[in-house]
């Protein structure tokens, strides 16, 4: 871009054609006060804080939105445009009740910290005092309008970040105040909670209910980590306070993956789930009683070296969580296949899994998980169909980039969905299946798609038309319960796109149907005009690490442990759920013929009425450990806080009940 | 030298920011050498005539009060508004935004722990004013202390500043509104 020159304040700068007189100022480290500007968000003058001078303007011009030009003379601080700044201080606080000595953001608020600079020590101007409402309806978040200024930050953020544009101005002049949707209390709205619009408030006007008084950001230690929750893998980083945690920021609001969503910024700060800090027995009477960590690490270990003696190596089987570290699931994997010797292990999601690599197989034998594309192409996309996902509710920062990307791009958006969704509201095009239709469904879509598409004589298109040859559109379509013209549509869009995606998830791998995977693959390689036969399309797995295990082996690839314990004759279990809170529908049947069950979490949950011994973990927040995101890259979170007295790490323990064994095989 | 005659007052308030005054210490030692304190809640006097400085600590929420800041303001050169309330309003403007009567009725009859209530009225006592006001907003103030309450060093560099015979404004890094 051109270079242009512009003086200010006597000296000769240089910035880029483009540049706002702000941008200009801020590369040549001239100190400019603002509130309404937000790095990374569109500029709207509101504020006027950064108003300067600039020759031949008959008015001061917010400095924000004017457009740098060569050879503009500018006055950036003069007792003039001081004056001015204050003046506007002063009438932000007398316009609406603020009140810092009882307010949450006090010590950490830009609008006090000018007013500091500005020595602002009273106000001259009547104060209106306005009765303003509070809305704490939603879960985390609390919006105060006494504290507002009407920056729009948070609603730019909504919009622009987040893509959601939940929250908007509602009313006209001095009634104007920041509503969501309809003017509808936030918990009641489309939020998605995701605390972008905490983040970017600045003043105390939004707020979280978890940070509130807490502790002032110079009284906390600053940890980096990522968030292990769902997959996608987040930056965080972590006020701590006393070993508590305090808050939980992105570093970057505007980086990828850096939005955060409620699972990482409140979830870690709430204690919902009842927490295991000691080992528990199962006594003579039929309770658990909580007994020292080393007598109970004692206790397993004699049990699984009796059972492995008597019944053999294949009578113990190891199931995990793939919520565990790849730490964790290691030291278990080496646990169970080495120091056991047994061939039966398996993660909770393994069925999953084992649908997805031969789904995957059947399209094209060497695939496997790789042939996923990663979530940052969604931003790229013009065309993007969602199949059997909320990701607004299970990977909340994937359903921002889908929801950025139709709002902000103009992609064409097909969901295809029984139920109803937040996305339906944001799509183009909604196909409807009948249930257990998805496959025909998705079948139909693609060669409708082939039959439309320039790309009919292609080497993939020919193979997958020939799979699909007894498919008839007109007839199908009315078995899925979708109108024939509705799947024309979509294979027009997805015909006309440049760039296509495939999203799917729970509703889709809850079904652990190969067919059906393999049915998307061979949708995303025939669609968009210029494809080049490679299929773009990511699942939404369902736990924080399900890629981590999976890569690393933890699941069977053909073989399913978790359904047949019975069947292989399993007479103890050991599974290890870390810091998973599941329910008893995601465990297999605990049958009686399992002798011996053992149990390494950190949450009491359902299952714990049928265990015999249950082994205190640390939860992800307590321990550093490597994660792998649901599209396959490897990140390392750190530890914010330490763990309960006592706790020690999964692998610690596995190890520690390995020696035990090991030392009992001598004797 | 005749001392300094210094003469404070609390209005709609808690007392903390005279409290944070007596937090400087051992600092009131040198400057009761050269200030004189009239009519003060510490030294419980209540009548004064004319003196150098007026203090006013608290905002002004009723008849009485406005008419002490008026009385104080008519008696003193300078005129040093002291924390949060006497700047800006503070706590006790809360109830600026909801309607007088409503207040009343909250706090005399309504409350909890209230049996049979009844809201006391003039001219047994002082009548409310629709708004809690700052105490520039009723009569003029020459300069201010913010804080709540205002920091014990913040209150006596204004005070050394107004000795050294200048109208003190608070340099940014003293500026506190909690």
């Amino acid at each position: 871009m051109k270079e242009i020159t512009l003086t200010i304040n006597g000296k000769q700068v240089k910035g880029r054609e483009g540049d706002t007189v702000l941008d200009i100022c801020q590369i040549n480290g001239i100190d400019l006060p603002t509130l309404c500007h937000y790095k990374g968000l569109s500029d709207v003058g509101a504020c006027r804080l950064c108003v300067v001078e600039i020759e031949r303007e008959r008015r001061p011009v917010p400095a924000c939105t004017y457009p740098a030009r060569d050879g503009l003379v500018i006055q950036t601080h003069n007792e003039k445009l001081e004056k001015y700044r204050r003046l506007i201080l002063e009438l932000m606080f007398t316009e609406r009740n603020h009140l810092c000595a009882q307010c949450v953001a006090s010590g950490d608020c830009e609008l006090q910290s000018l007013a500091y600079k500005y020595q602002m020590d009273n106000a001259r101007y009547p104060y209106s005092w306005p009765a303003l409402p509070v809305d704490s309806v939603n879960d985390y978040l609390v919006i105060d309008h006494n504290r507002c200024i009407l920056c729009g930050r948070c609603i730019r953020t909504c919009d622009e970040i987040v893509g959601m544009h939940t929250l908007d101005f509602g009313n006209r002049g001095w009634k104007d105040t920041v509503v969501a949707d309809l003017n509808q209390p936030l918990g009641n709205s489309s939020c998605i909670s995701c605390g972008a619009c905490f983040q970017a408030c600045p003043t105390g006007a939004i707020f979280s209910k978890t940070s509130a008084y807490k502790g002032k950001p110079e009284e906390c230690q600053k940890v980096s980590s990522i968030c292990p929750i769902c997959g996608v893998g987040c930056q965080i980083e972590a006020l701590v306070k006393d070993n508590r945690l305090v808050k939980i920021d992105s570093p970057d609001l505007i980086d990828k993956r850096g939005i955060l969503c409620h699972k990482g910024r409140f979830a870690p700060l709430y204690k919902n789930n009842k927490r295991i800090d000691t080992a528990l027995v199962r006594n003579g009477r039929g309770k658990l009683e909580s007994r020292p960590l080393s007598e109970a690490i004692d206790i397993t270990a004699k049990k699984l070296a009796e059972l492995k003696a008597r019944y053999g190596d294949n009578s113990i089987a190891g199931i995990a969580s793939s919520q565990a570290s790849n730490e964790s699931l290691k030291a278990f994997k080496e646990f169970i296949t080495v120091t056991i010797g047994s061939e039966l292990i398996d993660t909770l999601d393994g069925d999953i899994y084992r649908a997805i690599i031969q789904g995957t197989k059947t399209y094209q034998a060497t695939a496997g998980l790789n042939i996923e594309t990663s979530l940052e192409e969604i931003l790229k996309a013009d065309c993007i169909l969602v199949v059997g996902a909320n990701p607004l509710k299970s990977h909340p920062i994937a359903g921002s980039y889908i929801a950025r990307a139709a709002r902000q791009n103009k992609a064409k958006l097909i969901v295809i969905d029984q139920t109803q969704n937040a996305f339906v509201y944001h799509s183009t095009l909604w196909l409807k299946p009948k249930e257990g239709k998805e496959a025909l469904a998705l079948n139909i879509l693609t060669k409708a798609t082939i039959d439309k598409g320039p790309k009919k004589g292609s080497a993939q298109a020919k193979k997958t038309a020939a799979s699909l040859k007894d498919i008839n559109v007109k007839q199908g379509s009315e078995q899925a319960g979708i109108g024939a013209d509705d799947f024309l549509e979509a294979a027009e869009m997805l015909i006309k796109a440049q760039h296509s995606i495939i999203i799917y998830g729970e509703g889709i791998l809850q079904q652990r149907n190969p067919g059906l995977i393999t049915a998307l693959l061979n949708l995303a390689a025939v669609s968009e005009s210029q494809s080049s036969g490679k299929p773009k399309i990511i699942s939404l797995k369902p736990k924080g690490n399900s890629r981590g295990a999976w890569d690393m082996g933890v699941a069977n690839p053909s073989q399913s442990i978790i359904k047949n314990l019975t069947k292989n004759g399993v007479k103890a279990l050991y599974i290890l759920l870390a810091d998973d809170y599941i329910d008893s529908a995601e465990l297999p049947h605990l049958r009686k013929e399992i002798e011996f069950i053992v149990v390494q979490s950190s949450y009491f949950s359902p299952p714990m009425s049928k265990v015999n011994v249950v082994l205190p973990s640390p939860i992800w927040t307590e321990v550093g450990g490597k994660y792998s995101t649901l599209d396959g890259v490897v990140k390392s979170t750190s530890r914010l806080i330490k763990p309960p007295d006592g706790i020690k790490t999964d692998s610690e323990i596995l190890r520690d009940i390995a020696k035990h064994i090991k030392n009992s095989n001598r004797k | 030298m005749a001392k300094v005659k210094v003469a404070t007052v609390w209005l709609e308030s808690c007392a903390g920011c005279h409290m944070s005054f007596l937090d400087i210490d051992e600092a009131i030692i040198e400057l009761a050498k050269v200030v004189e304190f009239t009519r003060t809640p510490v030294t419980d006097i209540k009548e004064f005539s004319s003196v150098d400085v007026g203090i006013v600590e608290g905002s002004v929420g009723n008849t009485e009060e406005e008419e002490t800041l008026k009385h104080l303001r008519a008696n003193c050169k300078i005129l040093m508004a002291w924390g949060d309330c006497a700047c800006f309003g503070g706590v006790c403007a809360m109830r600026s935004t909801f309607d007088k009567e409503d207040v009343l009725r909250r706090g005399y009859i309504e409350t909890e722990s209230t049996y049979k209530g009844k809201i006391p009225r003039p001219p047994g006592v002082p009548a409310l004013l629709d708004q809690v006001k700052p105490a520039n907003h009723v009569v003029k103030v020459d300069c201010y202390v913010p804080g709540c309450p205002p920091e014990p060093k913040a209150i006596l560099y204004a005070l050394n500043e107004l000795l050294a015979g200048r109208i003190p404004v608070l340099p940014s890094e003293m500026m506190r509104f909690d």
